[in-house]
C-alpha cells in the first residue's frame, strides 16, 4: 500500500511529460536529456538542481534581458546511451532551441551527434573530457575544466612544490580515470619522472595489491596522482595509509564530494582539482547562499554551481544572439567571452568546445577545504586531448 | 618472499569478503533454487542504517547490532513481499524478479535518500594497521579474515546442531520430502532469506568501512563478484561459495600483483578466463552439488 502514492507520482509524471507542451515564440527551449537515475545520477541531479536554480532566477526577473523566457523540458536518460539518444532525438524534434547531455562522454557522443545533425548546439552538463568536442563536431560543447587542464594545473604544482618522483593510478574504465596520463606528460615535460603506474577497476575494493607495490617502488615516489573517486579513492586512501605510506596524494575533481572531508585523518592534506572554490565574496560564495535558501542545505558537490554556470552560458549567447533561434544560439556561444559563471569566467571563443575556466587546487585541511591556488594553466603546456 | 607473503594476506581478506557474499547468494539457492540479484542492495540498506543511525546519534555500540538486525529483516521482508508470491514459479521469473526487487530498490535510493554518495565516517582506529616483523596488516583486512571465519563457523554450527539448520539442509537435499516431514516451507525459505541477510550485513559493513560511503548502486558489483565466486565453488554448494570466494580473490591479487604493467588492463578478462577454464574441466564448480539431479 505504502507504494501507492509513488506510482501515482510517477504515473502523473509520466503524463505530464506526454501531453504535447506550446512554448510561447519567445521562449528559449532548453531540451536537457539527463539522468536523473542510474549511474550518472549523483553528477546530473546536482547540475539539474544548479540549472533550475539560475533558471527561477532569471524568470522571476522576467526572462533572459527581460525577453526570452527560458523552459526547460526535462527527459530522464536513465544513464543509458541509447536512451539518451532517444530523449534527445525527442527533445530536438519537439523544438528544443539548445541541448544539454548527461555528465559524461560516451552517452553526449550519441545525443551530441543528434545535436549536430539538427543544428543544435549541446551542453554536457559536466563531463570533463576534452575528447567529447572532437568526437562529435563543432556543435558540442562542454562545462568543466578539462582533464588535460585539471591535470596541467596539478603537473605543474608538484613540480614547483619540489616533488620529482611520481606514481599514478589509473582506470581503464573510462576517459576520466585516464586523466593521470596527462598528469604524466606534463609532469615529465617539467622534468619529473614517472617511477610506477598502476591499474584498477572501478569498484575494486582491495588496493593492497597496488598499495604492496607502491611499498617497494625504487626510488620511492614522493607525490602519488590518480582520478580515482569513490569508492574506490577512499578504498585506495585508507589502505595506502594503513600500509605507511605518507607520500602526498594529488586527485581530480572527482572526489570533491562530502565523503573526501569526513574521511578523517587518512585525507589529512590531500590535494585535489576542480572547478571552483567558494572564497569570501566569490560569486560562488555567493551561488552557495542562494542554493542553500533554496533547498534547505548546502550543494553535495561542484557540479550544481557547474549546472547554474550552464545556464548562465545560455542566457550570455541568447542576450548576444538576441533571438532563440539555433543556429543564431550556435553562432553566439562561439562568440562568448568571460561570462561570469559561479565557479569561474567562461569563454568559449578561440576554443575547439571546452571552455576556458579556471582550475582551483584544493587541499583537505581538517575535513575542511583550503585553497592552494587558483589558475587558468599556460595554454602551451596543456598535452593535446589523447583519443 | 615478504611481498609474496603480504599478498597472500591481501588475497585472504579480499576473498574474505567475498566468501561471505557467495555464502548469502548460496543459502538462497540451496533451498530456492534461485540466485537473489536484490542481494547487494541489503548491503546497501546496511549501509544506510549505518548512515541514519549516526546522523540521529544513536550510540555507537548499538549500530552494529541495529545495522544487521535491519539487514536481516529486509532480506525477511523481500522474500515476504516479492518472492513468496511467486512461490512454485520457476527459475527464471525468481530470477526476473530478483532483477526487479534491485532496481526498484535502486531507484527510491537514488530519489528517497539521495543520488549523491553519502558519507559515513568510520573511526580512525578502523583505518589503522599493525605490524608483524615486516608485515603490515590492516584492521579491516584482519576484521575480514576474521568475520569471515567467525560467520562460517557459526553457520556450520547453526546448519549442524539447530532443527531449523537441519532443515534448511534437508530442504536444499529433497524440498519435498522435507515438508511431508513436517517442516514449514515458509519458515525455512525465512530462515534462509534471514541467513543470507545477516551474511550480506557482516559483508556491507567490511565494504562500508573501507570506502567511507554508501551510495544506491553500491551493492551491484559485490553480488556479481559473488555470483562468480559461487558458481565457481559450485552454486548453491556452501563450502563451495566460500573455497570459491577465496580463489576469486587468490585470482584476482595474485594477477594484480604477477602481471607486468602493460596486461594489467586485461586482468579482469584473464582473471575471469581462468573461471572459465576451471568450469571447463569442472562444470559443475569445484564442489559442484551433489543434489543437482533430483529424482
Amino acid at each position: 500500500m505504502k507504494l501507492v502514492p509513488i506510482y501515482a507520482i510517477a504515473g502523473a509524471l509520466t503524463l505530464a511529460t506526454m501531453l504535447p507542451q506550446q512554448a510561447a515564440a519567445d521562449d528559449l527551449v532548453v531540451g536537457a536529456a539527463i539522468s536523473l537515475t542510474g549511474g550518472l545520477a549523483y553528477a546530473d541531479v546536482p547540475a539539474q538542481k544548479g540549472m533550475q536554480l539560475a533558471i527561477d532566477e532569471i524568470n522571476a526577473a522576467g526572462g533572459i534581458g527581460g525577453k526570452y523566457k527560458i523552459d526547460l523540458r526535462l527527459k530522464d536518460s536513465r544513464s543509458d546511451p541509447a536512451q539518451t539518444s532517444i530523449a534527445a532525438q525527442e527533445l530536438i524534434d519537439d523544438g528544443a532551441s539548445v541541448l544539454v547531455t548527461p555528465c559524461d562522454a560516451d552517452p553526449s557522443i550519441g545525443a551530441g551527434q543528434m545535436a549536430q545533425s539538427a543544428g543544435v548546439a549541446a551542453f554536457s552538463t559536466c563531463a570533463s573530457s576534452p575528447n567529447l568536442p572532437l568526437a562529435v563536431g563543432d556543435h558540442m560543447f562542454t562545462n568543466f575544466p578539462g582533464d588535460n587542464v585539471q591535470a596541467t594545473v596539478s603537473a605543474k604544482y608538484a613540480i614547483d612544490s619540489g616533488y620529482k618522483n611520481a606514481y599514478i593510478l589509473i582506470s581503464p574504465d573510462t576517459s576520466y580515470t585516464q586523466l593521470p596520463n596527462y598528469f604524466k606528460t606534463v609532469f615529465e615535460t617539467l622534468g619529473g619522472k614517472v617511477v610506477g603506474e598502476d591499474n584498477f577497476s572501478i569498484g575494486q575494493q582491495d588496493f593492497s595489491a597496488q598499495v604492496t607495490k607502491i611499498k617497494s617502488l625504487e626510488p620511492a615516489a614522493d607525490v602519488i596522482m590518480t582520478a580515482a573517486y569513490e569508492p574506490d579513492f577512499p578504498a585506495f586512501i585508507k589502505q595506502l595509509r594503513a600500509a605507511g605510506i605518507t607520500a602526498p596524494v594529488i586527485g581530480s575533481d572527482g572526489i570533491d564530494s562530502p565523503t573526501t572531508f569526513a574521511l578523517g585523518d587518512v585525507a589529512e592534506g590531500v590535494v585535489f582539482s576542480t572547478a571552483g572554490f567558494a572564497a569570501p565574496g566569490s560569486p560562488l560564495e555567493a551561488f552557495n547562499a542562494k542554493y542553500k535558501a533554496a533547498n534547505g542545505e548546502n550543494p553535495d558537490t561542484i557540479f550544481s554551481a557547474i549546472g547554474y554556470d550552464l545556464i548562465k552560458v545560455l542566457e550570455a549567447a541568447v542576450l548576444k544572439a538576441d533571438s532563440v533561434d539555433r543556429e543564431a544560439i550556435w553562432q553566439a556561444v562561439r562568440e562568448l567571452e568571460n561570462v561570469q559563471g559561479a565557479t569561474s569566467t567562461i569563454t568559449y571563443k578561440g576554443t575547439n568546445g571546452v571552455p576556458l575556466r579556471q582550475v582551483s587546487l584544493i587541499k583537505v585541511v581538517k575535513g575542511d577545504r583550503e585553497l592552494v591556488l587558483q589558475e587558468a594553466p599556460d595554454a602551451a603546456l596543456i598535452p593535446a586531448p589523447s583519443l | 618472499m615478504e611481498i609474496f607473503v603480504q599478498q597472500c594476506v591481501n588475497a585472504l581478506s579480499l576473498g574474505g569478503t567475498y566468501a561471505l557474499l557467495a555464502l548469502g547468494l548460496a543459502v538462497v539457492f540451496s533451498v530456492l533454487g534461485m540466485i537473489n540479484f536484490a542481494h547487494g542492495e541489503i548491503l546497501t540498506i546496511t549501509g544506510y542504517t549505518v548512515f541514519f543511525s549516526l546522523m540521529l546519534a544513536v550510540p555507537a555500540v548499538l549500530i552494529i547490532p541495529l545495522a544487521l538486525i535491519v539487514a536481516m529483516l529486509a532480506a525477511a521482508a523481500m522474500e515476504r513481499v516479492a518472492f513468496r508470491p511467486l512461490r512454485g514459479a520457476g527459475p527464471t521469473s525468481l530470477l526476473i524478479t530478483s532483477f526487479a526487487v534491485s532496481g526498484i530498490l535502486q531507484v527510491l535510493f537514488q530519489n528517497l535518500i539521495s543520488a549523491r554518495p553519502r558519507p559515513v565516517p568510520i573511526p580512525d582506529f578502523l583505518t589503522g594497521a599493525f605490524t608483524v616483523g615486516p608485515f603490515h596488516i590492516g584492521v579491516i583486512q584482519s576484521l575480514s579474515i576474521l568475520a569471515t571465519l567467525a560467520m562460517v563457523g557459526l553457520l556450520t554450527l547453526f546448519l549442524k546442531r539447530t532443527l531449523l539448520g537441519m532443515a534448511i539442509r534437508a530442504a536444499a537435499v529433497d524440498f519435498p520430502t522435507t515438508r511431508l516431514m513436517g517442516i514449514r516451507a515458509n519458515r525455512v525459505i525465512l530462515a534462509a532469506f534471514a541467513i543470507s541477510g545477516l551474511l550480506a550485513g557482516v559483508s556491507g559493513l567490511l565494504w562500508i568501512a573501507q570506502r567511507g560511503s554508501v551510495d544506491p548502486l553500491m551493492g551491484f558489483l559485490p553480488v556479481l563478484k559473488a555470483f562468480i565466486a559461487a558458481i565457481l565453488g559450485g552454486i548453491g554448494n556452501l563450502t563451495g561459495a566460500v573455497i570459491g570466494g577465496f580463489f576469486l580473490g587468490a585470482i584476482e591479487i595474485g594477477l594484480q600483483a604477477a602481471l607486468p604493467e602493460p596486461v594489467q588492463p586485461f586482468r579482469d578478462a584473464i582473471a575471469l578466463t581462468l573461471v572459465v577454464v576451471v568450469l571447463l574441466y569442472r562444470p559443475q564448480g569445484l564442489f559442484g552439488a551433489v543434489h543437482s539431479v533430483r529424482p
